[in-house]
């Protein structure tokens, strides 16, 4: 499979990046004469896999002009989209890869926007706990404000803060509960929420949902968490209709490489909502 | 540093034409180009300080007179970011501290040569109204010992952070608007290419 995908991958190239080694820069940095093709074609930054998705640029990376027919052009479009895929994984190598690419070459087909919502980052990072190494997943988020826009943070993983919710079986949820004529009685009986801890929140309501970026700035606030590191960024996108995919960095040699799509899921817009729900629980 | 920004300003009066804002502008596509140009002026600049920052033929006076001019180029606050193929977690420096480190390195020969590739992204706007953007080079590093053998050697890929913002100038009693370009935090980090 591993050698059938390189395969694919160099006739990609062979047809959509000979003329590299022709191609002159204008005042390009360096004079360094080395082959540059696998540089050429990593996608070196998310701006360019943007680009390159949309068909904004050529494969040698100069800008179409809006108003050229290259622009968008759903022809050249496919056969650059196959080179945003990992080519190594056969969950982004196989049918329903293309599949994807029909869908983004129709007429009228979408294209990613950078202030187009529905788009995150996710930077795993290290952090210190009470004294120990722990890893916790940020979701960042663009937001606009003001003139422009800026990343917000919208929710965070970690484990630690998800073990304290857990969902528990109905039938023991169902069991703690302050009857409703309690008012009566002063509440007397109000002690029963505190008697376990671990369990409180059965006792909020039902449409409750814990609330994880604030345990997390309470514990940062505290001092409990010290920022580390961090460890790798990875992007989940789901402004395609009907289509999730994420795009993560691959640092290797050969011509598939930088950003790159890692995973591709066929969701329609209901499930959608709910993932969204947890990406970004303040907007949906 | 004043004669380098005013003539950075002059060339940009050149190429863009003279004209007062009396409000903070869009970015037409032309001025964006241009712009694109000044930034990459400045990172080929920093490419040019760099070697000569790093070259063992480089009397020390006169690298540190280029540490200068390269700090020059930079936002004040503005930080470079180095991780490595071995070690990831990435380490936080200022300018000068980087290349004073580069200029240390123990090694009795060392080749820096810069890719042709560049790639400039779009630029955004910030919530200030201040223009980012992110300029990609690659570099390969070869250090070499007394008896000339390779001991170490990478290639890194440079995200340089460019930051246009509008300014505004007195020249000959006129309120003159201006686009200056700096650079902000870089990011160096190791590729797997050698």
């Amino acid at each position: 499979m591993k050698a059938f995908s390189r395969f694919f991958g160099f006739l990609l190239l062979l047809t959509s990046f000979q003329r590299v080694d022709a191609q002159v820069i204008t005042g390009s940095l360096g004079d360094f004469q080395m082959d540059e093709t696998a540089l050429y074609t990593m996608t070196k930054q998310m701006s360019q896999f943007i680009s390159r998705f949309n068909y904004e640029e050529d494969q040698y990376g100069t800008k179409i002009d809006p108003k050229s027919p290259d622009y968008h052009n759903a022809d050249k479009r496919k056969t650059v989209l196959p080179l945003l895929f990992d080519m190594d994984n056969p969950r982004t190598a196989g049918s329903l890869r293309d599949y994807f690419i029909e869908d983004l070459t129709k007429k009228n087909a979408q294209n990613l926007e950078f202030l187009g919502g529905r788009w995150f980052a996710e930077v795993s990072a290290r952090f210190i706990w009470k004294g120990q190494p722990v890893d916790i997943s940020m979701i960042m988020a663009i937001e606009k404000e003001g003139l422009g826009s800026k990343w917000v943070i919208s929710n965070v993983f970690f484990n630690e803060f998800q073990q304290m919710f857990p969902q528990g079986e109905l039938a023991e949820r169902e069991k703690h509960f302050l009857h409703p004529m309690s008012h009566e009685l002063d509440f007397m009986n109000i002690y029963k929420i505190f008697n376990d801890p671990q369990i409180i929140e059965y006792y909020a309501s039902t449409k409750y949902q814990p609330d994880y970026l604030t345990l997390f700035f309470y514990e940062i606030k505290l001092g409990n968490l010290v920022f580390d590191s961090v460890d790798k960024v990875k992007f989940h996108i789901f402004q395609i209709n009907n289509w999730y995919f994420e795009v993560s960095w691959f640092n290797r040699t050969g011509y598939n490489s930088g950003w790159l799509i890692s995973n591709l899921v066929y969701l329609d817009e209901a499930e959608k909502q709910t993932l969204l729900k947890i990406y970004q629980p303040d907007q949906y | 540093m004043k004669k380098i920004l005013f003539a950075l300003a002059f060339a940009f009066f050149a190429l863009t034409g003279f004209q007062s804002f009396a409000q903070e502008p869009e970015l037409t596509p032309e001025r964006k180009h241009d712009i694109d140009s000044l930034a990459l002026e400045k990172v080929r600049d920093l490419s040019k300080y760099v070697k000569i920052v790093g070259s063992k033929d480089t009397p020390w006076s006169e690298a540190n007179r280029v540490i200068d001019r390269a700090e020059e180029l930079f936002a004040p606050d503005a930080e470079i970011g180095v991780s490595s193929l071995a070690k990831t977690k990435i380490e936080y420096y200022k300018v000068r501290q980087y290349l004073e480190r580069l200029m240390r390195l123990n090694y009795d020969r060392v080749e820096i040569d810069w890719y042709k590739i560049q790639y400039v992204s779009d630029l955004q706007r910030q919530p200030d109204g201040t223009y980012v953007g992110v300029i990609t080079v690659f570099q390969t590093f070869k250090g070499y010992d007394a008896e000339g053998r390779l001991v170490y050697q990478d290639t890194t890929k440079k995200d340089i952070t460019v930051y246009v913002k509008r300014k505004e100038a007195q020249i000959g009693g006129r309120l003159i608007g201006f686009w200056d370009v700096m650079l902000g935090d870089m990011r160096v980090k190791e590729t797997a290419l050698k």
